[in-house]
């Protein structure tokens, strides 16, 4: 039976896992995301989850648990915050890179120095070239959608490729919502069970990880590039049929809020889409036309979608909630990606970021007035920065009152 | 353009009340919600549970309209304020923040006068709120998980959390006793503590 | 020449690197941790400096001057280890609300 709960996202991840049936869980504490680990430790215990219980001896070891039981034919779950997702970068190649799909449950944390548990997506995003699928949950109730989709995508055989299933540390992982758990046959119908073409099978002895010569090597990246080139179509079909399995109403890439007749936007990933959209609500009353667009996958990111989202507007405020220091913007990852996409238009937007939210600093109605305004002077005057970083830049600081 | 949230901060001490500390949000965030109100309920990020005596927070924020500002560390303006031990007055500044004529809700066996006298700013109070809690409960469990995101085991609305919500529906208009007896665990103890409680208006 | 404005509540140090605490911690306060404090009565003490050597959070000393024991109110968590460890019996434990000093009073926990 679908139960209504009041869960925080940690809890929604760790229930999820439980409705996906996942089979080897591999962890080791930090903060935020410890608490998922928690929550499935105490299930595994009281006999509600049958799963192998693992602790590696730090994230770097918990990530080779994961994608070697993903390798012996195990739905295998895991994950981690700041810190520890950097930990274990030596091992995000190999396991997309050996097809092996096992999930990677992220509640984001700023990176070091020093010690803040605060949310920042620099820590996952810092991995987005390894070949894993990564997306980012708004609210307890998607972080479970998302846990079960995600196992769906990666597991697929056109696909194969290992997921990181990305959530706001505290802000949507500790802070509860009302959401939503299915009834497990429903999940068990929609989520069939993992199954890979070839598992580690000591009758059929296979090789992982073989040394290879140079001129061998476009031909490994390659198989990489061809999943995905399919994975856009994959990730259609599993949000369609998810939305019609459990009644949801999700855009597979981009979730378009008043967009439709908007002339700036606000485009980010994460729960500050929550906060923009009652900013929104405020500024239309004030008779500016703005909008939201909510990214949900940054990898694979969504060229086209974006690109025809973004080209409603005239002016698109991008709130990176992530660095990329000395990068082509002085400011995050989203903005360069989000103009390569509209390179081609004919008609391209201003694309401007925001640095806001950084450290796990929350971001208020008033930044995003401020940012509004901002967008609004860029439409009239033809131009904007790459970046502003709201606590620090004179245009900022005179709009925020 | 602010919306009005009636903020709600709980001080607790860690380890031993962590648990009530968090129920005592449930409480009143489920009691507020049979109310028809919009509803948060959570704990302090910052405050770790797991060291004995260390004074911790938890949150509810209630609104007649869906909360805009969800994603915040501390409540700023707590209208209610509500201490379960009765040395915390000591401690910390617990009215830091109340705007005018907010309330203070204690689990004490000593006088409201007693209490009132270890409070320089007390002028921010319309009225204080008396329980002994602890007479009225018995001790319950340690769990600290639900302040790391874990799901409730015990009971919710078992120990001191009880009565102490129970007395708060006195001063709070935003959730009435029936509905906080109707989803505590020791609903005897909710009739008792709203029963029991004594108020001093100021 | 960077185009930034550092305003000055988010000026923090280089590199976020603080000069580390020598003697004691003021933004670490914990004597609000405590519910009840250690009294003690001077002349049952004999000074062995038990208190001193199992004390936690180091809130004994001996005062050099009196030859009595001091008690470090902005400290003192509470745990009665002083109390439990005592061999002349002259720790006792009272409730903090009997005494009106001692008032931490934290604008906020840290």
């Amino acid at each position: 039976m679908a139960k209504e709960v009041f869960y925080s996202g940690c809890a929604a991840a760790a229930y999820a896992a439980k409705d996906a049936r996942v089979e080897v869980i591999s962890s080791y504490p930090i903060r935020p995301y410890t608490g998922i680990m928690m929550e499935l430790s105490k299930l595994v215990a009281n006999g509600e989850l049958e799963a192998e219980f693992v602790l590696g001896e730090g994230e770097h070891a918990q990530v080779s648990i994961a994608y070697g039981a993903s390798a012996a034919g195990a739905r295998a779950y895991t994950g981690s915050s700041g810190v520890g997702v950097t930990y274990a970068m030596e091992c995000y190649s190999p396991a997309a890179g050996g097809r092996l799909p096992c999930q990677m449950a992220i509640a984001d944390r700023a990176l070091d120095p020093p010690g803040d548990f605060g949310s920042e997506h620099t820590d996952v995003m810092s991995a987005r070239d390894q070949g894993w699928i990564m997306g980012w949950a708004e609210s307890p109730q998607e972080v479970y959608d998302n846990t079960i989709m995600y196992y769906r995508i990666g597991e697929d055989h056109r696909i194969l490729l290992p997921q990181f299933c990305c959530q706001d540390g505290y802000f949507v992982s500790h802070i509860p919502g009302k959401m939503q758990m299915e009834d497990q046959k429903a999940v068990d119908d929609f989520l069939p069970p993992y199954n890979h073409p070839h598992t580690l099978d000591p009758t059929k002895p296979i090789n992982h990880g073989p040394q290879i010569f140079p001129d061998q090597g476009s031909a490994i990246n390659v198989q990489r590039a061809v999943a995905f080139d399919d994975v856009e179509a994959v990730i259609e079909e599993v949000v369609t049929d998810y939305n019609k399995a459990f009644g949801r109403n999700y855009s597979p890439f981009v979730d378009e809020y008043m967009m439709d007749d908007a002339e700036i936007c606000f485009f980010l990933q994460g729960g500050h889409a929550r906060t923009a959209r009652f900013a929104v609500n405020h500024l239309r009353k004030k008779g500016i036309k703005v909008g939201v667009a909510r990214l949900r996958f940054m990898r694979p990111f969504p060229t086209q979608a974006v690109a025809e989202s973004l080209s409603k507007v005239k002016a698109v405020g991008v709130i990176e909630t992530n660095t990329s220091y000395g990068g082509v913007t002085r400011g995050g990852n989203i903005a360069p990606e989000s103009r390569a996409a509209c390179y081609n238009l004919d008609n391209r937007p201003i694309i401007t970021s925001f640095m806001a939210g950084l450290g796990g600093e929350i971001v208020t109605l008033n930044e995003f007035y401020a940012m509004a305004r901002v967008l609004s002077d860029s439409v009239k005057s033809g131009k904007a920065n790459d970046s502003y970083w709201m606590n620090f830049e004179k245009e900022v600081l005179d709009t925020h009152s | 353009m602010s919306q009005e949230v009636y903020e709600v901060t709980i001080w607790a001490r860690g380890v031993f009340q962590d648990m009530e500390g968090r129920h005592a949000t449930l409480l009143m965030a489920n009691a507020a919600d049979l109310g028809g109100q919009f509803v948060q309920a959570w704990d302090d990020y910052a405050d770790l549970p797991d060291r004995v005596g260390v004074p911790l927070r938890k949150y509810v924020r209630l609104s007649d309209e869906e909360i805009e500002m969800r994603f915040v560390y501390v409540n700023n303006n707590p209208v209610l304020v509500m201490i379960m031990d009765d040395t915390i007055v000591k401690g910390l500044n617990i009215l830091r923040g109340m705007p005018q004529g907010g309330s203070l809700v204690v689990n004490t066996k000593r006088t409201p006068e007693e209490i009132l006298a270890f409070i320089p700013n007390k002028e921010l109070l319309a009225n204080i709120v008396c329980v002994d809690a602890s007479g009225l409960a018995a001790d319950t469990d340690i769990d600290f998980m639900g302040s790391e995101g874990g799901v409730e085991v015990a009971a919710v609305g078992a120990g001191i959390s009880a009565p102490l919500v129970g007395a708060a529906a006195k001063v709070c208009d935003k959730f009435t006793v029936e509905n906080v007896v109707k989803v505590a665990s020791n609903k005897d103890a909710v009739q008792k503590g709203y029963d029991t409680a004594q108020v001093k208006a100021l | 020449m960077s185009r930034f404005i550092i305003p000055k509540h988010l000026e923090v140090p280089l590199g976020a690197c603080l000069p580390a605490p020598v003697k004691e911690q003021p933004g670490m306060i914990t004597g609000n941790w405590r519910t009840e404090r250690p009294v003690i009565d001077h002349e049952a003490c004999t000074t062995c400096l038990n208190c001193f050597i199992f004390c936690p959070d180091a809130c004994w000393h001996l005062d050099e001057k009196t030859e009595q024991m001091v008690w470090n109110a902005d400290y003192c968590k509470g745990c009665m280890i002083c109390v439990n460890e005592c061999p002349a019996n002259c720790l006792s434990t009272v409730n903090e609300l009997e005494f009106p000093d001692g008032v931490v009073r934290l604008e906020k926990p840290f």
